[in-house]
């Protein structure tokens, strides 16, 4: 059988069996769908991840440092929401970046810090903490790390993490300022001009600036997965 | 519209148990249909101290030669008394009744004396007859009494002791009423004055109470005048409550030296069983574990585990002391183990009935003692700002166990973005120009300066010699390479974060 003849027999196939065999992309379409989102507190980033969140999952916000920021604007909007929504917080700062009077006072009641020193220890702590069901969202602040600092971390940690994380549905966010793990399973680089002209602005303001561009490499090897099982399936 | 102060009744129960050597020897020795009698053999000839009413069937009485009662009943069971058996006889009976009310008194061997204080009048009879159901289906028989007094509640229980019952109450309004039905020996006065007042011709102790106490005390003395003032229930001695933080406690002196955990553990599990069991009899939970360790160098370790709320989870506990123990370094094998809880406050919590917070505080402190070994304690907590204009200063309190709703108005709006401080000082060599801030040089960013907001001086601790400082900060925006925040102080230029 030529290969023509073999896509015909498949798609004749496909057609007799009519919607009782979907694809991998459909698939993975119905499993986003069907996926629990938590609000971050910012609808342009809520739209951008399909609606919040995805509970058990990491995600990562990429704020590239150059004239453009807005990661700590983002955590900032996640702390506020969950402060309303009365959830406990972790955040595993690692090099000391947090700033205590860059938050509003009652945004901090139901924040728990944990200061690392190296990206390693951030891990180990969050797989210790993911274990808890008191937490509703974990954050972790790489913003001051290079590449070289997590280069050693194993990806059975990032696996274990992630299998604790689904277990208890909790979200994870991680933000740095490049791309870390192919474990995430959203990565969204934020920007926002950071100049002195708007320094004064009101919070508010700067939040309804913030832009998100999709980075698709963790979606993109995903689909691949799929594709690849269909084929070997078919 | 407000509350009513209404004056809560006092009451008090005394539970007795009758023959209480030999019901903590032998359990339930009232209801059996064996003759038992407890014997006394220390003097020359062995004597009945007391038997069983099925003993008694067979005319066992109290004071009667062993051999004596061994001819009258061939089958009947000697015991002797055991001090350990009282011992474990009396916890369990304090323990039963500390489930009816907190203030309970060991007024004696095999008796207690309950202040009612803190429960409802309506709701003493039945408590009453609960607790002498469990008492029962603990294995010890037990008369309860109830009066307005420690002392008429006494007269209560020998009472209903004397008439075959389980419980009599002492009804303040017909007191002199029901008093007449009671013989003079009920109230255990002493030979002399029973005989006198029986020629006299007051047979009951409800007509002794009704003379005046001028006349009482004019023919009988003190003696005649106390029996009188218990009577009338003019007596209301302080009751000296039991100590619940010395009840629960289990010890152990090891005959060989404990080296391992695993033997101690084996031992801490069996301790934690015997004393889950009881706390849990008297309606309470642990909020804290007492270990006391006594090595074989003569030294000790003791600690108070805090429980985050009241518990009686066995594997909670068991985690607990197990953790403390990994954790210890022993410098000696381990000669003797003391365990005790600390019980809690019977009274209900209603917290997060309504309100959100920890889900699980066993969990949280098990998160928090693990994170705090990994990074260290002074690095986990909930940050607060503290009162001062130092930069980057903030406190770590523990994170509430309650979230409150968050408050509509937060005071003025935030503005500006958070500030990602860099680790440690980031030395920067400035050019100036007019003034201001030209270019910047640094390890981490470098380039020509476009924007600047400032200069804010800041200072503080100016009060306290040698520690006063200030600074100048400026926010300086940089080509291509956002904002950043620099800072002069008397020895140097640094930038301390970027604006993100």
């Amino acid at each position: 059988m030529t290969g023509i003849d073999k896509a015909a027999a498949l798609a004749a196939l496909r057609d007799q069996l009519g919607t009782k065999i979907r694809s991998g992309s459909d698939l993975l379409r119905v499993q986003r769908a069907q996926e629990i989102k938590a609000s971050t507190g910012l609808d342009s980033l809520n739209e951008h991840l399909g609606g919040g969140l995805p509970k058990g999952q990491l995600t990562e916000i990429i704020s590239e440092r150059g004239s453009c920021g807005g990661g700590g604007l983002v955590m900032a909007a996640m702390l506020s929401r969950a402060r309303r929504e009365q959830q406990y917080v972790m955040l595993f700062d690692v090099g000391g970046s947090f700033g205590a009077e860059s938050f509003p006072p009652v945004d901090l009641e139901a924040l728990l810090w944990v200061g690392c020193t190296s990206p390693g220890e951030s891990l180990e702590a969050l797989d210790i903490a993911s274990r808890d069901e008191n937490f509703g969202l974990f954050l972790l602040d790489w913003r001051n790390c290079q590449a070289r600092d997590w280069r050693g971390i194993k990806s059975s940690l990032w696996y274990r993490i992630l299998g604790q994380l689904r277990e208890r549905e909790i979200p994870a966010v991680l933000f740095a300022a490049q791309s870390v793990t192919s474990v995430a399973k959203r990565k969204l680089q934020v920007s926002v001009p950071v100049r002195c002209g708007n320094m004064d602005e009101e919070r508010k303001v700067l939040w309804e600036e913030l832009a998100f561009e999709a980075f698709h490499v963790a979606v993109k090897e995903e689909e691949q997965v799929f594709e690849r099982g269909e084929a070997i399936a078919s | 519209m407000g509350f009513t102060n209404q004056t809560q009744p006092t009451g008090y129960a005394v539970i007795s148990c009758p023959d209480f050597k030999l019901q903590a020897v032998v359990r339930r020795v009232h209801t059996t249909s064996e003759p038992v009698a407890l014997v006394d053999d220390t003097q020359r000839q062995s004597i009945i101290l007391c038997r069983n009413e099925a003993a008694m069937r067979f005319g066992v009485e109290t004071g009667m030669k062993t051999v004596q009662a061994l001819a009258r009943s061939p089958a009947l069971q000697i015991e002797r008394p055991s001090v350990p058996a009282e011992t474990a006889a009396s916890r369990l009976l304090l323990e039963t009744a500390l489930s009816w009310v907190p203030g309970i008194e060991e007024t004696e061997d095999g008796m207690l004396t309950l202040d009612l204080s803190t429960q409802r009048e309506g709701e003493w009879v039945d408590s009453a007859r609960r607790l002498r159901g469990r008492l029962y289906d603990a294995g010890l028989e037990a008369v309860i009494g109830l009066g307005e007094t420690p002392s008429l509640a006494r007269i209560a229980a020998f009472a209903a002791r004397q008439r075959g019952e389980s419980f009599w109450q002492l009804v303040p309004e017909r007191r002199l009423e029901m008093l007449d039905g009671l013989p003079l020996g009920v109230a255990e006065i002493g030979k002399e004055l029973q005989d006198r007042l029986s020629l006299w011709g007051v047979p009951t102790l409800g007509a002794f109470a009704r003379f005046s106490r001028e006349a009482v005390a004019a023919r009988l003395g003190d003696e005649g005048v106390e029996l009188w003032l218990r009577l009338t229930g003019q007596i209301r001695r302080p009751l000296r409550f039991a100590k619940l933080e010395e009840l629960f406690e289990a010890h152990e002196d090891f005959e060989h030296e404990v080296c391992d955990r695993e033997p101690l553990l084996f031992v801490v599990n069996r301790f934690l069983d015997q004393l889950i069991v009881r706390v849990a009899r008297t309606g309470r939970a642990a909020t804290a574990v007492h270990v006391l360790l006594t090595f074989t160098n003569g030294t000790c370790h003791a600690h108070r585990l805090a429980l985050p709320e009241p518990l009686l989870d066995h594997e909670i506990l068991f985690h607990l002391v197990s953790g403390h123990f990994d954790a210890l370094e022993w410098k000696a094998p381990v000669e003797s183990l003391r365990l005790r809880f600390e019980p809690s406050d019977p009274v209900a919590s209603q917290r997060l009935l309504f309100g959100a917070g920890l889900r699980n505080r066993f969990q949280f402190e098990d998160t928090m003692k693990r994170l705090r070994r990994l990074v260290g304690s002074e690095r986990v907590g909930s940050p607060r700002r503290v009162n001062t204009h130092r930069p980057g200063a903030f406190e770590l309190v523990p994170l509430p166990s309650e979230i409150e709703d968050a408050p509509k108005s937060g005071g003025p709006p935030v503005t500006g973005f958070t500030l990602c401080r860099f680790q440690g000082r980031v030395r920067t060599v400035v050019q100036w120009q007019s003034g201001r801030p030209h270019r910047i040089e640094s390890r981490l960013v470098s380039g020509i300066v476009i924007g600047v907001a400032g200069p804010w001086h800041v200072g503080g601790d100016w009060w306290h010699l040698g520690k006063q400082w200030q600074r100048r900060e400026w926010d300086v925006e940089l080509v291509g390479k956002g904002v950043y925040r620099l800072v002069e102080s008397d020895e140097e230029c640094f930038i301390e974060g970027r604006y993100d």
